[in-house]
């Protein structure tokens, strides 16, 4: 088995691990980097598929409180306060230096500045974009960043990671093992410190947004190593998922600008069902609000025959909307619709992970040697997350998550790893190849997939959310029995990185569940129809970590309001 | 067959085992809005684990699924199997590239050849802010609509040169010079047409425009390197800097 020492390794190749990249460079181009990707560099992941685009304070009629409180406001107060703020009043240097250094050029407004468009829920126009497919641009240049550093960058393509290695004590990360999916063999990462940048898990639901190879590696590692997670429950689904029966594009995100630019929602007998759920702010209201409504539509018969509602854009024009969203229309055009022309059938889509590692404003996780960024980490979106705030996080995240690897691996020794720990690892993971008979992953994916978007979905119950996670503990055993039809084949085996991820986003789902069992209220993304809002007693985040091999301990704290306090919040008095 | 059903012929190739390349037919029950990709993975899942093919974000954005797709290099994801208008396909890799296996290609040499153009962009020191350029202004060209590109490949897999000229840099990376060179705001731009104005450069494009015919995105790339070739010239007569 290959051995590789590094001062860094980073897992991920989103915002968050090329910029992390990019900033552990700059800091001490003397410094080793390992980053490692499930896909090819800059391409897998969901960074790239970023639409609509970034929310960041340029306007001196706008402010980073102003930002912050939309931030908080949108989240449900319960977002750790310290990181809303740490990512408004990041955002700045963080599109800044996209634009400066990295050599990104956002669309301009006719006065020749960055244009800021509107999107949901926030004070302000404030959202900077590459037309409608702003991710390419931002991904594609990081990329090309990294290329002009591979001096010490080395870039390890479709490596994902299995595991993390720790120390005996348990309290410090020393590395990873991962799997050369092309080869097929492991590769032993000894690094002083690790960074995961992998992102979440919401691939695990029937309708979902992110891209096919996101299915939260990153979070079931730092489950599996003992780190401390925190508000797994909040789970976002985006209002407005493009429908096309079982073909994988269905729910792809149409993305929020088409709201902010005047877009609206009907069910299937033509009302504008906004009106009932938000009237003040109707479409432009937050993501949580707008996904639920159009689920309880659904769910109320006033559907359309697929089980959809309506996104119309016809109105504003179809020159307009050719314009503005030429990769929205070319998009709908795949499933022979013309958005521009005709009401196009969405649903609520599965489609972010406010609930992650939790992270201190450095990055720095529970354990050691173990910094998380982006969607893999928990607290900056609280309950709901903006639109426009995700690839700011990864961006402004993965810039301090290298900031810090760079400082700790500047100070850190490397230690040693454990062999008897690598090979616990390699026998998790290679066991696959043995048995010459034994269970079908592909359907146990599935039934995950139904299991989740019935029983821990938009609309939540305790009865649902028991029966779903005895469920999961039973298809966690049935999938360890999971065997690789070709036992010789470890090359480029889809069907074994199958198994793999079913593993992973069962661990994460048992998280889930778990934690929306515990949330006994209504908030933000997560929903109960058995609980009402209890701002009294639930200005809380629950924190969860591993007890033994697979039990999940569970604590709850009060929120962290360092800058609007409780007493605030209560008078508010917010309801869902 | 039924009409509810297509026929896929697909390339399946492991230069480790196999002494040539076969195809393996499958009868596959069409879904609503299938795309290429939904077949191959339908395969996969359902009748034979051991297919390879590369994929991420589904909705053609990534790049990673271009495939030869009867005849032709196409996104596998934004390949709907009734545009195709048979009910017979066939997929193969994309031309031009080593096979890893089945229809994983490894785009190396691709990426390589992006890397020798030096893709990266180096900003004028001077320059501290993102500067104030007006949408109605020149000053961009068409810089804009040609930095939209996933770097798939397929204008890669459809260029006769590239088939006949292993050094020959290609369309994307050509095209993504041409982004930079033009863009007033970078810093090596002089260094970067050097890079470029060789005979396995601009001068090997012989304006066919099978980059443009396959593009996903509708790029022309041979439009860029006819502004690269017109660059050349001004350079070598000092009119370029």
């Amino acid at each position: 088995m290959e051995e590789i020492k590094t001062d860094v390794l980073i897992l991920g190749s989103g915002g968050a691990g090329l910029f992390a990249a990019l900033h552990v460079y700059d800091n001490n181009p003397g410094l080793d980097v390992i980053l490692a990707t499930k896909g090819l560099i800059g391409k897998c992941g969901c960074s790239r598929m970023v639409q609509g685009g970034m929310n960041v304070v340029l306007n001196s009629a706008d402010s980073v409180d102003k930002h912050f409180m939309d931030t908080i406001k949108g989240g449900g107060y319960i977002n750790d306060q310290e990181l809303a703020y740490t990512l408004v009043s990041d955002a700045p240097k963080a599109v800044h230096e996209l634009e400066v250094k990295v050599g990104c050029f956002f669309d301009r407004a006719e006065n020749g500045e960055i244009h800021q468009k509107a999107f949901a829920g926030q004070s302000f126009d404030r959202t900077v974009h590459v037309a409608d497919l702003s991710g390419i641009q931002i991904i594609a240049r990081l990329t090309d960043q990294v290329f002009r550093r591979q001096d010490r960058i080395k870039v390890l393509e479709e490596t994902r990671g299995l595991d993390l290695l720790t120390t005996a004590e348990g309290d410090r990360v020393v590395g990873a093992v991962l799997a050369d999916m092309r080869t097929g063999e492991l590769i032993v990462v000894n690094a002083k410190v690790v960074i995961v940048a992998t992102g979440g898990a919401s691939s695990m639901y029937k309708i979902s947004a992110p891209s096919v190879d996101k299915t939260g590696d990153g979070m079931a590692m730092c489950f599996r190593a003992g780190a401390e997670f925190c508000d797994m429950e909040m789970m976002q689904f985006h209002p407005t998922g493009l429908l096309a029966g079982q073909s994988r594009l269905s729910g792809s995100v149409l993305e929020e600008g088409l709201r902010g630019a005047g877009g609206y929602l009907i069910n299937g007998l033509g009302e504008r069902f906004m009106e009932r759920y938000d009237p003040e702010r109707m479409e432009r209201s937050t993501r949580d609000r707008v996904a639920r409504a159009g689920y309880m539509e659904i769910m109320a018969g006033r559907g359309t025959e697929s089980g959809g509602v309506y996104l119309v854009m016809g109105h504003l024009g179809s020159e307009f909307v050719e314009k503005k969203f030429p990769g929205m229309c070319d998009r709908v055009r795949d499933v022979g619709k013309e958005l521009s022309k005709e009401p196009v059938e969405i649903s609520p889509t599965s489609h972010f992970m406010m609930g992650g590692v939790k992270i201190d404003r450095d990055c720095q996780a529970s354990l050691k040697g173990l910094v998380v960024a982006g969607e893999d980490s928990s607290g900056v979106h609280g309950a709901n997350r903006l639109g426009g705030n995700g690839i700011g996080e990864s961006v402004t995240f993965g810039r301090r998550a290298g900031d810090t690897a760079a400082a700790l691996a500047e100070q850190e020794l490397l230690r040693p790893f454990r062999q008897e720990q690598v090979e616990e690892i390699k026998q998790r993971w290679l066991k696959f190849f043995k048995p010459t008979t034994g269970v079908d992953i592909y359907p146990i994916r599935d039934e995950i997939k139904n299991l989740m978007w019935e029983k821990v979905g938009v609309v939540r119950e305790a009865k649902k959310l028991q029966e779903a996670i005895s469920r999961l503990n039973g298809m966690y055993e049935e999938a360890q029995k999971a065997y690789v039809t070709n036992r010789t084949l470890r090359r480029f085996n889809m069907e074994w990185n199958e198994i793999m991820n079913t593993i992973n986003w069962i661990t994460v789902a048992r998280m889930v569940a778990n934690s929306a069992l515990l949330r006994k209220e209504s908030r933000g993304s997560h929903y109960r129809s058995d609980c009402k809002t209890d701002n009294e007693n639930w200005l809380k985040n629950i924190y969860m970590k591993k007890k033994g091999e697979f039990e999940i301990e569970t604590d709850i704290r009060p929120i962290i309001s360092t800058r609007f306090s409780m007493e605030e919040i209560r008078k508010l008095n917010v309801q869902y | 067959m039924s009409s509810q059903e297509i026929k896929a012929r697909i390339f399946r190739y492991d230069p480790e085992q196999d002494v040539e390349p076969r195809f393996d037919v499958y009868t596959i029950p069409v879904i609503k809005n299938m795309a290429i990709l939904d077949v191959v993975f339908h395969v996969q899942n359902y009748i034979d684990k051991s297919l390879a093919f590369r994929c991420s974000c589904r909705i053609g954005m990534c790049g990673s699924c271009a495939m030869y797709i009867n005849g032709k290099p196409r996104l596998a994801c934004r390949t709907q199997v009734s545009s195709l208008g048979t009910s017979e396909v066939t997929i193969m890799p994309l031309p031009n590239l080593p096979i890893i296996r089945d229809l994983a290609t490894d785009m190396e040499p691709f990426f390589e050849k992006w890397k020798k153009i030096k893709p990266y962009y180096v900003g004028k020191p001077e320059l501290k802010d993102p500067v104030v350029i007006r949408p109605d202004s020149d000053e961009r060209e068409f810089i804009d609509q040609m930095l939209d590109c996933i770097t798939c490949g397929c204008c890669y897999g459809a260029c006769s040169m590239v088939a006949t000229n292993e050094d020959y840099l290609g369309p994307a990376a050509l095209n993504r010079a041409y982004t930079l060179v033009a863009d007033k705001r970078d810093s090596i731009r002089v260094e970067r047409l050097k890079a470029v104005g060789r005979s396995y450069g601009v001068w090997r494009c012989h304006d066919q425009f099978n980059c443009a015919e396959v593009c996903p995105k509708n790029l022309v790339p041979t439009k860029s390197i006819q502004q690269l070739k017109k660059r050349c010239v001004m350079q070598k007569f000092g009119v370029f800097k």
